[in-house]
């Protein structure tokens, strides 16, 4: 073999080495939708529109659902009584709570969002900004179910409706 | 003179690498540090925009939280790992130079140098093989070729190396809240010796981390080791008098330990504060406050023994085993001013749980013994016996007085 076909071979392999990295990579889009699932829930420690206190630690022991949420924006708008009923429909069994965590947003909007639309869940409106970046959200609606020891079981970019969630939870409740 | 010049350009080439990549920066102020950080990051939701030019929500979220990790004195790297972890390398304007992404940078060079080579071998094969021999092997100025090339080249991937970003679970720069965290979840999947490594872990990152002291507290108690867990229990609730989880292994080591006051003192702290539901369930499927109240009321201590029943009680009205422990208590004082409140506290068990096996078991003796409710009493038996599972103790406690065959 001619030392111009190995020089033509080595480059070619490492062609195709390279071009073999980058099309096996995950995409943006695949890890938008994967990141945090399997993992440790990051903290969530912020003052409810009522001034107290709410930490996701303390939530062990049933499932969470965590909804990033914002008044100007149209699909959490939109998916707002649909997270209404699956809050009812759990309230009695209490085996899930939803927490709604407002980013970008003011303070008032939410609360008269809230005490226009319904929902009687924990609200964070102030100060979320960490708590939205330490969750890598990019942008809302975003939502994410927490298992009762603490990791992140599902997560789901846009809106979600209640029948969605039911069968979300019923699958990660199996795995 | 020829191999003089390659070495002047030799020198110049790698000591303006390692100048780029060692030299120091001049003082910047945080506002600089912050700038420039979001400069090289990519706005996760807009094309072409960094995180320093976008308006976008998560944009500006991500300049406070850089301005925050700044003020706190995280290095560029350890703020840019944490980011990249979170957003994805997609973000990052300067990948890693480590790991499979280092090779996106090695690998073009290589192919390169290796085809700049072998080619230069090619050529030197047109002439004759004498020529080429002494041409590449013999000659010093071809050798001082390879060299002016390949030290570069290793000097670069060395360096490359060294500057990569570090991972936020790497606790010399990382984010101590991120990491300790992270560790403590993964313990509760681990297995007994396990969770003690890693809360061993955890606190030599944070020595004062309450949760792992806690819980390798409880650990401790669980596997035997009494001494360990008594003071990593009692100093996890000298540092946080508040924390729940503590209080509850506490009760419990001291209620094995026959300090009854100790243990009724952490349970009535644990209710006025804000548990989670996994610390109340432990709580209940224990019936530890039961026992330590039954434990109280047997040393005499009926008062401290109510006050830990009312106490839970006032936590939650419908609890239906506190509420046939208070009454049982009352009713086993023989007064019959207690009588009244005993039956009281019964019934009001039974309207929460109909079916609750130590409330029926006492209304029926109460009924039976004190009150001579032979009726009442029979209803009880036989809701009693229609119980799937009775537990046996109450089964023992009826067939001793007569009221079951």
């Amino acid at each position: 073999m001619t030392p111009l076909r190995v020089t033509s071979a080595v480059v070619g392999v490492m062609m195709l080495i390279l071009v073999g990295i980058m099309a096996t990579r995950d995409s943006g889009n695949d890890r938008m939708t994967t990141y945090l699932v399997g993992e440790a829930a990051p903290e969530i420690k912020a003052e409810t529109l009522q001034g107290e206190l709410w930490d996701l630690d303390n939530q062990r022991g049933r499932w969470v659902l965590v909804n990033f949420f914002s008044t100007t924006c149209v699909p959490c708008v939109k998916e707002h009584p649909e997270l209404v009923k699956f809050s009812e429909d759990h309230e009695r069994a209490d085996d899930v709570r939803i927490v709604t965590v407002s980013f970008s947003d003011t303070e008032t909007a939410v609360k008269e969002f809230f005490e226009l639309n319904g929902g009687d869940w924990p609200v964070l409106a102030s100060d979320t900004e960490r708590v939205a970046v330490d969750w890598g959200v990019v942008a809302v609606p975003e939502s994410y179910l927490v298992s009762p020891s603490g990791f992140v079981a599902a997560k789901v970019l846009g809106g979600v409706t209640q029948n969605y969630l039911e069968g979300l939870l019923a699958e990660v409740q199996t795995k | 003179m020829n191999r003089y010049r390659w070495f002047l350009l030799l020198v110049v080439v790698v000591g303006a690498l390692v100048f780029s990549e060692l030299a120091e920066q001049p003082v910047l102020t945080n506002a600089d540090k912050v700038q420039r950080i979001a400069d090289d990051l990519a706005c996760p939701v807009c094309d072409g925009q960094s995180v320093a030019e976008s308006d976008v929500p998560i944009a500006q979220a991500i300049r406070t939280e850089i301005a925050r990790m700044v003020d706190e004195g995280q290095t560029d790297n350890a703020i840019r790992a944490d980011l990249v972890s979170r957003f994805g390398e997609s973000i990052d304007y300067t990948p890693q130079k480590s790991g499979l992404t280092g090779l996106v940078w090695t690998l073009p060079i290589l192919i390169g140098v290796i085809a700049a080579v072998l080619l230069m071998v090619t050529f030197k094969k047109w002439q004759s093989k004498e020529k080429f021999k002494l041409a590449f092997f013999g000659n010093k100025r071809a050798m001082t070729i390879m060299f002016v090339i390949g030290v570069p080249l290793i000097a670069w991937i060395a360096i490359s190396q060294f500057t990569g970003s570090r991972g936020v679970s790497d606790t010399a720069t990382g984010d101590i809240r991120s990491s300790t965290r992270t560790l403590l979840i993964e313990a509760q999947a681990a297995t007994d010796e396990n969770k003690v490594v890693i809360y061993d872990e955890v606190l030599t990152i944070q020595p004062s981390n309450v949760e792992a002291l806690a819980y390798r507290g409880w650990t401790f108690w669980r596997t035997g080791n009494f001494e360990a867990a008594r003071k990593d229990l009692s100093a996890a609730i000298e540092i946080d008098p508040t924390y729940p989880d503590a209080r509850v292994f506490r009760a419990s080591q001291l209620f094995s330990d026959r300090d009854y006051v100790g243990a009724a003192s952490d349970l009535v702290a644990l209710d006025s504060l804000n548990a989670p539901p996994i610390v109340w369930d432990l709580v209940s499927a224990s019936n530890l406050r039961e026992r330590v109240a039954s434990a109280l009321a047997s040393e005499g201590n009926l008062v401290g023994a109510l006050q830990l029943l009312d106490s839970g009680i006032d936590r939650n009205a419908e609890d239906a085993s506190l509420l046939a422990e208070r009454g049982w208590l009352l009713a086993n004082t023989f007064e019959i001013s207690l009588i009244g409140a005993a039956i009281e506290s019964l019934d009001e068990a039974l309207i929460y749980d109909p079916q609750h096996p130590n409330a029926l078991a006492y209304r029926a003796l109460v009924r039976s013994v004190l009150l001579e409710d032979q009726e009442g009493s029979a209803s009880d038996i036989r809701a009693f016996q229609e119980l799937p599972d009775p537990p046996e103790l109450l089964v023992q406690l009826l067939q001793s007085q007569g009221l079951l065959g």
